[in-house]
């Protein structure tokens, strides 16, 4: 098995070698950068519309957040916040006094999808297609994950002047082995614009690849999440248990590997609840959740080790459930960022003050759930905590939702070329 | 049956009166319904006595033991993960009384196991092995061939995991001879004059070696067959362990490693009995049988558990191996949950003969990249 294919028919085997793709891809270039970016809004609508009809569709995990990202709205908003304000620059000259400006296409955009997130590689594709790119998506995994099911509904889709099946010309999906370097690397040379999802050794090997000197490198991962509960919150909130269980869907959502999934949440001591409190607030919410359908060996393993580790050392404590490696929560006062072990496995770490979790933030933190109180007081850990590089301080509930900008870029904005015009 | 359970084990030391019983054997000779019986009966009564001797064991034992008298079978205990023995030193006993520390041999930079022995448990580990082994090689003495250097071996205080199985086989030996020497960058080099004398010596005569899986394939199988030697010992019993990862990233199959093994040497495939054992619970070995399974000794026993739900798998089927053992006093090494994965082959039926669970094993548990974006670093203990 050398190259799949992935088709809404499913995958089919493709030979040895990506240059037919790529050639076919190259030739759908300018029919792509001619569709009005009007048409391509209304066909993606279109297309969220029957994500959530489709029962091809309807129950893949993550399918309600795709289908409210991709509505016109939301879209026509990140279009506006990512190109100057004027998603009409997309569609050729505006002009600016007496100049002009456009947003042209990059061109081929090429894309390394993690495995951890089965609607993950929509994220880059639909801001790569509005770009009007054509786009070759390499997928972590031979099993297609939902993408034949969302290119199939896709292919369905209708709107006046477009038809999915005439944008998916635009589109090759591809699965082969990752060690397979002289097709990661045909893939690199093809490029004028990489996207890279993944771990820490695979975006080495990907940005190491040769790639073109005009091509932009876009990177998203490895970046670790956490939480912060404040002492203002606990002791105002009527309603902690709140707060608790929307960390835990941020925690249960995509079994916590995506980047934006908590691991590690910091509370502030407090005169109303103890630790333990809290961690038995997190226990009862955690054992709410149905059950994993599956778990491999290694991250068994992990979770195994993290509640031995707890219980064996005296300064630390563990709750776990009984059902198996289902989930875990550790809870100690060491103020460290925790090693990640996924799959419902949370650290509660117990802080006099949120100014002591600052210096541990850095690049690698993407995102902080903030459960802190006034706004004043969100607002001043935001400065500090962006200050030191992190990219987005959200309620907790909504740590996972992909939104732009993302790691701290604006997605569509890299993947055009602005151009001018001063005649 | 409910004597088992009830009655006879209640004291420390009637327990270890029956264990004692256990490790004289013989060793594979009590149907598994039976052995669940016994070894749960005994593991009720040393897990809690070591827990009263061993604090963060007594800890763990809290959190996760449940109700211990309640224990019905092998995997109602709950397991230790392997790995803990590099974070903690878990001893349940003062320091005088430590005879011996066992250290994992570890890659650079990364902390080794440390496993505290006392007099008991050292004297059963010893006992343990010599029970096991003499059933799969028969009692006598024999010249002894390690594929190894005499440094590998160690002091006595401070065994490492070659050292000990080295050690351990060589109770079996009425002469010992070190086929290797150690280079000073701590690669070997085999001594091949001194190899060939050796086999010349005892051409006719029943030969014991012994060697790490790893090292006797790409220090002595493969070199010797570079060099086109042939040794036609057909008496000779070679017992290797550890290290298969190695050669699973070279592609040998075990079968391969059998039977080129055995063209070397000059004897029967059944004679390259591979055991399974780790540096946490030495003298407890699962050696090969003749129908290439490894079975569990009497006073132990290997529970394998499905992933994420940790209940033991059904026969065929393949999961996370736990060694349970009733040798250690010293330490908590009762049950300990490995990093390997294996399958349950049978129960009670091999073809051999042998009762019991038998098993077999597959592979290390490697990382999986489905752990995607949000995987980034051991920042805890960088940091630290
Ligand atoms: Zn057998």
């Amino acid at each position: 098995m050398s190259i799949l294919q992935i088709t809404p028919e499913g995958s089919r085997p493709s030979g040895d070698t990506l240059a037919p793709l790529i050639e076919s891809l190259n030739r759908r270039r300018s029919h792509m950068a001619e569709i009005p970016v009007d048409r391509l809004l209304a066909l993606l609508d279109e297309f969220s519309g029957r994500l959530l009809r489709d029962e091809r569709t309807r129950s893949l995990e993550g399918i309600m957040f795709l289908a409210a990202w991709l509505r016109r709205n939301n879209l026509q908003r990140l279009l506006e916040l990512n190109l100057n304000g004027n998603p009409a620059y997309l569609d050729g000259f505006v002009s600016a006094g007496r100049d002009y400006l456009a947003a042209k296409p990059q061109g081929l955009v090429a894309m390394w999808m993690a495995g951890n997130v089965p609607t993950l590689p929509m994220y880059s594709l639909v801001p790569a297609l509005l770009a009007k790119n054509v786009c070759l998506v390499k997928l972590a995994y031979p099993e297609t994950g939902g993408m034949d099911r969302l290119l199939a509904v896709l292919a369905d889709c209708r709107v006046e002047g477009l038809s999915g099946s005439e944008l998916l010309e635009a589109i090759a999906v591809v699965w082969f082995d990752y060690h397979r370097t002289e097709l990661n690397e045909q893939m690199s040379l093809a490029a004028d614009a990489k996207i890279v999802w993944g771990g820490r050794s695979a975006i080495e090997a990907i940005t190491a690849l040769p790639r073109r000197e005009h091509c932009t490198e876009i990177v998203f991962g490895p970046k670790y999440s956490i939480g912060v509960i404040g002492r203002e919150r606990l002791e105002q909130d009527a309603d902690p248990d709140g707060v608790v269980a929307a960390f835990v869907q941020d925690i249960a959502i995509f079994d916590q590997r995506a980047c934006s999934a908590p691991q590690t949440i910091f509370v502030e001591r407090n005169e109303r609840y103890s630790l333990n409190e809290i961690g038995e607030m997190f226990a009862r919410e955690l054992a709410k959740l149905p059950a994993k359908p599956a778990l491999d060996a290694y991250t068994t393993m992990q979770i195994l080790s993290a509640r031995a580790e707890w219980a064996l050392d005296e300064s630390r404590d563990v709750i776990a459930s009984d059902d198996g490696a289902n989930w875990t929560v550790c809870m100690d006062r060491d103020v460290v960022l925790k090693e990640a072990v996924q799959s419902r496995t949370i650290f509660l770490t117990e802080v006099e003050s949120w100014w002591e979790i600052i210096p541990l933030l850095g690049p690698k933190v993407q995102t902080v759930g903030i459960a802190l109180g006034r706004l004043e007081t969100s607002q001043k850990f935001a400065e500090a905590a962006t200050a030191a590089c992190v990219a987005r301080c959200v309620r907790p509930g909504i740590m996972n939702n992909y939104e732009s900008p993302w790691d701290g870029k604006l997605l569509v904005g890299q993947l055009v070329r602005w151009v001018t015009l001063k005649p | 049956m409910a004597d088992h359970n009830n009655v006879r084990s209640t004291h420390p030391t009637d327990v270890a009166e029956r264990v004692d019983e256990l490790i004289r054997g013989p060793q594979y000779a009590m149907p598994q319904a039976e052995k669940d019986a016994v070894l749960v009966s005994i593991l009720r009564v040393l897990c809690r006595d070591v827990a009263g001797r061993c604090e963060p064991y007594g800890r763990f034992l809290e959190r996760f033991g449940g109700d211990v008298d309640a224990w019905q079978s092998m995997s109602d205990v709950p397991p230790l993960p392997v790995p803990m023995f590099k974070r903690f030193l878990l001893s349940a006993v003062p320091p005088e009384k430590v005879v011996r520390q066992l250290l994992s041999s570890s890659t650079t930079g990364r902390q080794p196991s440390r496993i505290v022995i006392d007099k008991t448990t050292a004297f059963r580990q010893a006992r343990a092995l010599t029970s096991i082994l003499k059933e799969h090689i028969g009692p006598r003495r024999r010249p002894y061939l390690v594929l190894d250097a005499p440094e590998s071996v160690g002091d006595g205080e401070n065994l490492t995991a070659r050292g000990a199985a080295i050690r351990g086989v060589g109770n079996f030996a009425d002469k010992t001879t070190f086929a290797m020497r150690s280079l000073p960058d701590g690669n070997l080099e085999p001594n091949w004059e001194g190899i060939e004398s050796f086999f010349a010596e005892h051409q006719s005569g029943p030969v014991l070696l012994f060697g790490f899986t790893f090292i006797v394939w790409s220090r002595f199988v493969t070199e010797a067959e570079r060099r086109g030697l042939r040794f036609g010992v057909s008496e000779a019993v070679l017992l290797h362990s550890g290290g298969w990862k190695k050669l699973t990233a070279d592609a040998v199959s075990k079968e391969e490693f059998g039977r080129r093994t055995a063209a070397v040497l000059g004897c029967d495939e059944r004679c390259i009995l591979d055991f399974y054992g780790m540096v946490e619970q030495v003298g407890t070995v699962f050696v090969d049988c003749e129908a290439g399974n490894k079975h569990a000794p009497a006073f132990a026993d290997v529970v394998i558990r499905r992933p994420l739900t940790l209940e033991q798998v059904d026969i065929g089927q393949a999961g996370i191996i736990e060694v349970v053992s009733t040798l250690p006093t010293s330490y908590p090494g009762q049950a300990l949950i490995t990093e390997d994965q294996g399958m349950l082959v049978g129960v009670d039926d091999c073809p051999c003969g042998r009762l019991g669970n038998y098993f077999r094993f597959t592979s290390r548990i490697e990382q999986t990249e489905i752990r995607g974006c949000g995987d980034t670093f051991a920042q805890s203990r960088e940091l630290r």
